[in-house]
């Protein structure tokens, strides 16, 4: 599983994102999306085109932990998200690995699906195999959780203002740390 | 795909190394960024820094009334020297408050989801998370108690609704004996300000971060009892009460 | 006077006879305070350390008679039971923590407070713009408390921080030293 994930102000900035890959199942934690030459855009693209969603979601579910909210099936990619209170989201894609009959034309997936290596990943993890079983969402509330600790550690901060991007290499290490322990 | 957002999709900053050319001078937010990039601060050699520190460390933990008295005094004067008149005065003031509201809208959660006994609702039989509210009525209310208790331990004193049918977006939270204005002495000249603006600023910020967009004013309404009695007047914009509406018939709570 | 002494009676003042307020109501309003000088002063570091310091100083002046109404105690003999005093009951009473006092000189002129716990820190991370860890104290407002109380009871002082965990140090150090007493200069105010 290839994971995108992005903190966007209540005006939609991104103030933080970060890739990352499963790390589960003997996963090495490297994200390999199937585009990986497009990886960047398309992955900012599918999160912004879910924000409408969000955004109706928002108004009826009055959980912080929306699960799982869209999926955009030409890049088999699906949407989690988490609301603060204070009116930031956080945005969660996670694109399981391709199946070994699909086409296996791009580089990284390609290294993914190495001989061996990818079905006992893929199989031995559930959060990999299914990003909407009831493992999965638990694993990504989890996570979600875990940042908005840290999420709102940095808010308390005098000198942080709503919007503005998280730079700390502290926070992305949480993140990182986070990935790595639940997905 | 909702067209205004496109702009703000490209100016994501670009974190997994791909070169991505262009799209990043739109936006001043969100420079590329690494850690190689960004050394960060130094922190000490026990490594410890703002994330290590558990934030329900000072959650009980109490200072002295003065001491809260002073720094508050030397803001207001300070502002007032920065300003003309009072209603720039009470506007820089609601100003300061604004994100502390923000901030304890998130430390309020926080606590609600990480401890079992729930800040949030009263019953301590739930142990679900807190909701965000969705309705006024339950924003109103997490103003009224959970925020006040967090800041003066005691709920507010009263919460009411607009009685006149030109103003339905308009509620009032009454504390009859607001911390702020007990030991601020407010200079003669100026016996129309009311400090409970930098308070006013807190619940506007807990509006505004969840999602209710409104204007808070302090005002001070003494009676023989209570003669630092001031009513906070919370007033929602159409966009709120037009919303309020449509989850009325849809039935959110 | 010990120093021992002197814990004592803080411990048994801020139990007894001090208002408290949610500590993290004033950790947060400080905050504020900080960096709206920030923002005012475009991060000119040197002068809102300056502007913090004047902070103090009015704040000092007006507490020393609330601190000498709540502790009863009388003039101090000499520089080091001062020193006790101000670590184990003032900052006790005002800030719930008691500095440790160490480091003196060999003449009893200047001391270090060290701060294990600072609640005016709590939560605060300083910008990460390359100069702020260099620049800003950002609880100087506590020097300034120093100096204008003390003035209050006739005792010149200089106070100024030489290490904050903020910026990376290991402790948080403020250093005192006593530049003179104000004697008979100005007429006694009643007797």
């Amino acid at each position: 599983m290839s994971y995108y994930f992005t903190i966007l102000s209540p005006t939609d900035t991104p103030i933080f994102n970060i890739a990352f890959g499963t790390s589960k199942g003997g996963g090495d934690g490297i994200a390999r999306f199937r585009f990986p030459d497009t990886a960047q855009y398309m992955n900012q693209f599918i999160i912004h085109s879910s924000l409408d969603i969000v955004e109706e979601a928002q108004w009826t579910n009055g959980g912080m932990y929306l699960k799982h909210v869209d999926t955009y099936p030409p890049a088999a990619a699906y949407i989690s998200a988490f609301l603060t209170p204070s009116g930031a989201r956080f945005l969660l894609l996670h694109q399981p690995p391709q199946l070994p009959n699909s086409n296996t034309g791009s580089l990284g997936s390609s290294s993914l699906l190495g001989p061996g290596g990818s079905t006992t990943r893929a199989s031995s993890s559930s959060i990999a195999a299914n990003p909407t079983s009831p493992q999965t969402e638990e694993a990504v509330r989890q996570f979600m959780n875990e940042i908005y600790e840290s999420f709102v550690k940095t808010a308390m901060s005098p000198f942080y203002k709503q919007g503005m991007e998280i730079r700390s290499p502290v926070f992305r290490t949480k993140v990182t740390a986070a990935g790595k322990k639940w997905l | 795909m909702a067209a205004p957002r496109h702009s703000a999709m490209l100016s994501i900053s670009n974190n997994v190394g791909t070169p991505q050319s262009t799209s990043s001078d739109k936006t001043q937010i969100a420079q590329p960024q690494s850690p190689a990039q960004t050394p960060g601060l130094r922190v000490p050699s026990n490594r410890k820094t703002i994330y290590d520190r558990h934030l329900n460390r000072s959650r009980n933990a109490e200072l002295s009334r003065a001491s809260f008295a002073y720094l508050f005094a030397e803001m207001v004067t300070y502002a007032q020297r920065r300003v003309t008149g009072i209603q720039d005065l009470e506007k820089r003031l609601n100003e300061q408050g604004y994100p502390l509201g923000l901030r304890l809208l998130d430390l309020l959660f926080y606590r609600a989801t990480s401890t079992s006994s729930s800040a949030l609702s009263s019953s301590s039989t739930s142990s679900s998370p807190p909701n965000r509210p969705l309705r006024i009525l339950a924003l109103l209310h997490l103003i009224h108690g959970p925020l006040w208790r967090l800041l003066f331990q005691r709920s507010a004193d009263a919460l009411e609704h607009s009685v006149s049918p030109d103003t339905p977006n308009e509620y009032m939270i009454t504390d009859n004996d607001p911390l702020v204005n007990t030991y601020i002495s407010v200079p003669r000249e100026m016996s129309m300000l009311n400090c409970a603006a930098y308070i006013a600023g807190v619940i506007e910020g807990v509006c505004d971060g969840c999602g209710f967009e409104a204007k808070v004013s302090a005002h001070n309404q003494p009676t023989e009892m209570w003669p630092s009695r001031t009513v906070f007047l919370v007033r929602f914009g159409d966009t709120v009460m037009e919303r309020e509406k449509v989850l009325e018939r849809q039935g959110v709570k | 006077m010990s120093t021992n002494k002197a814990s004592r009676i803080g411990e048994e003042i801020w139990k007894t006879r001090v208002d408290k307020v949610n500590a993290e109501l004033v950790t947060l309003t400080y905050g504020t305070i900080v960096a709206q000088l920030c923002q005012d002063y475009n991060s000119d570091y040197q002068e809102v350390n300056k502007q913090l310091d004047k902070m103090g100083y009015n704040i000092g002046m007006r507490l020393i008679e609330d601190f000498l109404a709540k502790s009863g105690v009388g003039r101090c003999a000499n520089f080091r039971e001062t020193a006790d005093m101000i670590a184990k009951v003032g900052f006790k009473i005002f800030l719930n923590v008691a500095p440790t006092v160490t480091n003196w000189t060999s003449d009893n002129n200047q001391f270090s407070l060290i701060f294990d716990d600072n609640p005016l820190a709590d939560f605060v991370e300083l910008p990460d713009d390359g100069r702020a860890q260099d620049e800003l104290w950002f609880s100087n407002i506590l020097c300034g408390v120093l100096r204008g109380s003390l003035e209050m009871v006739q005792v010149q002082i200089e106070a100024h921080f030489v290490s904050d965990v903020l910026r990376g140090d290991d402790t948080t150090e403020m250093r005192v030293s006593l530049v003179r007493y104000i004697e008979d200069e100005m007429p006694p105010e009643e007797e």
